[in-house]
């Protein structure tokens, strides 16, 4: 998700092309080309610059309409729903072909990521592994951070590993069953933490946990995107 | 040099050229193929200048072509020049489209519907964002298809892709 403004000219994006099953699209202000996964112009009068992004989660419609019930979501349009994809569409796509392949790390192209690019590095974890352990705890770079499974257990956020106002990385435990809501304790202020990364009980109670952006992609490429991507376990 | 031999070679060079232009960015950029970096670069480029490219290469050949027939020539040499002059208007027509524009259908004047009217079901997966206070969700299911949205959410400009 981008910011589609670039110094207050707003842009219409259409998809215009494939680069390494990546899609290329084209904004009809400029004729500049952009890379969707990264942002960044790659061809045009713009080249060289880049779109702001725009914090994103994927969620199930359950847990997103439990914590945004004043939201709204994108409608169907009629013409094309009978294309839209079909409940197995994941599977479908795990057996597609792809153009690139990274050996080396013993995952197979269409493995699902979630890759983390911050703190000057980037880091992927396998989806699969994720949704098992529930709750990881890691570092991109130096800065430690968490992984959460939502309660709906297919649900992932990231958060960095600290406690605003408190010293290093909190010590934080998964807990289950909790009416509230809450999903984590940690044992620096023994407060109890949501989904969303906030503290609703305990010393910590109105604080909140920094979200760090997380993408959702086949291993090739996010591979291919972050050349020097480390892998959490691997 | 003949002024026909010329006339031809203009007129060659021109279908050349316009062929280049519509036949390369499609052999470049085509699904499950690898893209080089730099070859992906030229197809872009192509891309870019091809309509202004064709269209004089097109005008090139018509006035090469009409220049042609008012040599002595035989009629049949005349009329496949004349098929060429045809064939070079169509390249530049053909140099206006890109096929991944024709095949996709991102939206630009998206509808949405309240949280709470929503019929899909909760185990659907969505794309959520939150900006200014106002948050949407963008189904996986269609967003698959359409692969980008242009919206604004919380009064900013964005574009939700997948």
């Amino acid at each position: 998700m981008w910011r589609r403004e670039i110094d207050g000219l707003r842009l219409t994006f259409h998809l215009a092309g494939i680069n390494n099953q990546n899609f290329i699209m084209r904004d009809e202000e400029t004729g500049t080309y952009w890379q969707q996964i990264s942002g960044a112009a790659i061809s045009g009068p713009l080249k060289g610059r880049q779109l702001t992004l725009v914090h994103s989660d994927e969620l199930t419609l359950a847990t997103w309409k439990s914590e945004a019930p004043q939201g709204t979501v994108l409608n169907d349009v009629a013409e094309f729903t009978s294309d839209y994809a079909k409940p197995d569409w994941d599977v479908r796509m795990k057996r597609a072909p792809t153009v690139l392949n990274f050996p080396g790390y013993d995952l197979a192209a269409r493995d699902l990521m979630l890759g983390i690019q911050a703190f000057g590095a980037s880091r992927g974890f396998l989806y699969e592994r994720v949704i098992k352990e529930k709750l990881v705890k890691d570092h991109v770079g130096s800065e430690p951070v968490l992984l959460v499974v939502g309660a709906d257990e297919q649900s992932v956020r990231a958060f960095r590993d600290r406690i605003p106002g408190i010293e290093g990385a909190a010590d934080f435990y998964r807990i289950t069953g909790k009416p509230s809501g809450a999903l984590l304790l940690d044992a620096a202020t023994g407060s109890e933490w949501n989904f969303q990364g906030c503290a609703i009980s305990g010393k910590a109670k109105g604080l909140c946990l920094e979200p760090v952006p997380m993408l959702k992609d086949y291993w090739f490429d996010w591979r291919n995107y972050n050349p020097k991507t480390t892998v959490y376990g691997k | 040099m003949t002024r026909r031999f010329v006339f031809t070679l203009v007129l060659l060079a021109c279908l050349a050229v316009g062929l280049f232009c519509v036949a390369y960015p499609i052999y470049v950029i085509r699904p499950f193929r690898h893209q080089g970096a730099r070859e992906l670069a030229v197809a872009l480029v192509v891309t870019r200048f091809r309509p202004a490219i064709t269209v004089i290469a097109a005008i090139a050949a018509v006035l090469a072509v009409a220049g042609y027939w008012r040599v002595k020539a035989r009629r049949w040499k005349r009329v496949l020049t004349a098929v060429g002059a045809v064939l070079a208007v169509v390249l530049a027509v053909l140099a206006r489209v890109n096929v991944y524009e024709l095949m996709f259908h991102p939206l630009v004047h998206p509808s949405f519907t309240a949280a709470a009217d929503v019929k899909l079901d909760g185990v659907e997966k969505v794309v959520a964002v939150r900006v200014g206070g106002e948050a949407r969700a963008y189904p996986v299911r269609s967003m698959s298809y359409h692969h980008v949205v242009n919206d604004v959410v919380g009064g900013a400009a964005i574009v939700a892709t997948y």
